[in-house]
């Protein structure tokens, strides 16, 4: 576990690190990255006085410590398009992202276990051969095209869903009327996602399962009487579940990653969406909050399986 | 039946493949030859874009962009990847604690909000692409392959080499890398498949490169404009979207079957 954790912990460092070196080794003026563009129109004392305003004019390793100091006071710069602290724009947006990924994380493990299951048990059948091309096509899906082929379909066409964003714009919804309205619009973002990310954990349970199917103890189990169903998800889930938990932490940066475009098709207002409308905006402060804020969400989020690992299986001691 | 999947794998590759060398495209995508925005006709089967370039032109010379970066990312992914893990292997120890590490950090980092970031400082390019895609998609091959150079280590004929003389760089030449060729080409395709789907992303975010027509471009052009907002998403957001999933494909199906063939333990299931 210690190890793992220093793991994390020098993934983070690299991660401050690289924000705080991109925009001082990129040619030209740091300044370009931490106010705008607009620098270059400014003449040159008022450049020196925001040069010295940021501490710019320090020698590197000071403004790394700096930099440091600032980062665990939370303040993450300013978002010169926003006109407001990154930190404020990143708490705004990150509950949207952890309703869209994780909704999508969830049906995409318990649909990948359960057919994955269903999978292996019918080794070799119709069944098995279908889902497993099925799921190997979906893989191959980018979510971006399958998210626009939805919204054709099933928002343009059919009209049964909104096409973009996460609430209707200028309603005032309350109770009920308001969830109901959240999950309209959540629904599709939510298949696109889970579509594109079920197959990692598909092909790993099943795989997982056919091994585990084999086993003494499952043979004893239906030797015994039990029934089918009984035996597949009673007996043999258990452990064929186990590799489940690695896959759930590999595909945890799929979801993530496949967020950041799923989330720009749909205009979903997540931090995804954030970091895109940033990069279209040369918004650098608000881009690297975004990245961090994305980075320790996914880093936390994989500190909870590992510990999560260890209770369910006792044979590993991380 | 076992063969079924390679064969795909293969035929579609050996057509995107044809599709990237001829290019046999009715105009010339970067010239505007008609009026914007028209429906599929005789001259252009797939109508055109919004500033009436060719679409269909556009996505037979987008395969070219796309299988290329996917091959070249998956070349650069490899050789890193080989680097690394046969010496992490082959030495052990701290060097091999260290690299190991570094593995599990670049396997941790989520790979395109960073690819995102980095694509945004270093200005779109189809270099900066295939760098930043390469830089980040090693890990996995390092891995495989310094677990079967571990294994290999191992081996009696690879200790007798050791043994009769044989320096590290004989023993490598001679034993290891022939050994880990098979493993090697099989990462390749795998790395290659998840490298075009990342090019289609970054393109489809803006960050590709402009003056090249990638799948990705087409399709950024399409959400730009409001193309799957119309009727043009039958012609202008549906054909790029299957030739990236079906060259996806291909790449993954090659990548099993090879796999199947370098570890034939896998080929049970």
């Amino acid at each position: 576990m210690k190890t793992k954790l220093a793991s994390y912990a020098l993934v983070l460092l690299i991660a401050v690190t690289l924000n705080f070196l991109l925009p001082r080794l990129m040619p030209g003026t740091p300044l370009r990255f931490l106010v705008g563009e607009d620098v270059a129109l400014l003449p040159p004392e008022s450049v020196r006085e925001l040069l010295a305003q940021h501490g710019l004019d320090r020698p590197l390793w000071e403004q790394y410590l700096r930099y440091l100091r600032d980062l665990v006071r939370g303040d993450l710069g300013y978002s010169y398009r926003e006109n407001k602290p990154v930190l404020s724009v990143l708490v705004e947006r990150l509950p949207w992202t952890l309703l869209l990924t994780g909704t999508a994380l969830m049906f995409s493990t318990v649909l990948g276990v359960l057919v994955g299951a269903l999978a292996a048990w019918r080794h070799g059948s119709a069944f098995d051969v279908g889902a497993l091309s099925l799921f190997v096509l979906l893989d191959s899906m980018p979510s971006f095209w399958l998210g626009m082929i939805l919204i054709a379909l099933f928002a343009v066409k059919l009209g049964w869903f909104p096409i973009f964003g996460a609430q209707t714009p200028w309603a005032s919804f309350t109770g009920w009327q308001y969830v109901w309205d959240v999950l309209k619009h959540l629904a599709l973002p939510v298949i696109t996602l889970t579509m594109t990310t079920v197959s990692g954990t598909f092909l790993v349970m099943r795989s997982a399962m056919i091994g585990v199917l084999d086993e003494d103890y499952v043979r004893t189990a239906r030797s015994k009487g039990a029934s089918e169903l009984r035996v597949l998800y009673y007996h043999a889930l258990r452990n064929g579940l186990l590799p489940v938990a690695t896959v759930f932490m590999i595909n945890l940066g799929f979801v993530v990653s496949g967020a950041t475009v799923v989330e720009t098709v749909f205009s979903y207002p997540g931090l995804g969406r954030l970091l895109y409308e940033a990069v279209l905006q040369r918004d650098y402060p608000l881009m690297q909050g975004a990245f961090l804020l994305i980075t320790v969400s996914v880093l936390f989020t994989n500190c909870l399986a590992d510990l999560l690992y260890t209770r369910i299986d006792p044979r590993v001691r991380l | 039946m076992r063969n079924v999947p390679n064969v795909i794998g293969l035929t579609l590759f050996g057509v995107l493949g044809a599709i990237a060398i001829f290019a046999p495209a009715p105009y010339d995508p970067h010239e505007r030859v008609g009026t914007p925005f028209q429906p599929p006709s005789p001259q252009h089967w797939l109508g055109t874009n919004d500033i009436g370039q060719d679409i269909f032109s556009e996505i037979i010379h987008g395969t070219r962009t796309s299988l290329l970066v996917g091959v070249l990312a998956a070349g650069g992914a490899l050789l890193i990847g080989t680097v690394v893990g046969v010496t992490a292997g082959y030495a052990g120890g701290v060097v091999d604690a260290v690299l190991m590490r570094l593995v599990d950090v670049v396997l941790v980092v989520p790979f395109l909000p960073l690819m995102i970031l980095l694509a945004a400082y270093l200005g779109p390019s189809l270099v900066t692409v295939i760098a930043v895609i390469a830089a980040l998609t090693w890990a996995r091959p390092a891995r495989v392959i310094r677990s079967q150079v571990l294994s290999l280590k191992t081996l009696l004929y690879v200790e007798a080499a050791h043994a009769v003389g044989g320096g590290f760089w004989y023993v490598l030449r001679r034993h290891i890398v022939p050994a880990i060729v098979p493993l090697a080409m099989a990462q390749l395709v795998t790395v290659a498949s998840s490298a075009i789907l990342i090019e289609s992303s970054l393109a489809f975010l803006g960050l590709g490169d402009p003056v090249q027509k990638s799948w990705g471009t087409v399709l950024y052009y399409a959400q730009a404009r409001g193309a799957f907002l119309t009727g043009a998403w039958l012609w202008w957001v549906l054909p790029p979207g299957m030739l990236i999933t079906l060259s996806v494909l291909s790449f993954a199906l090659m990548g099993y079957a090879l796999e199947a063939r370098a570890n034939p333990r896998l080929r049970q299931h």
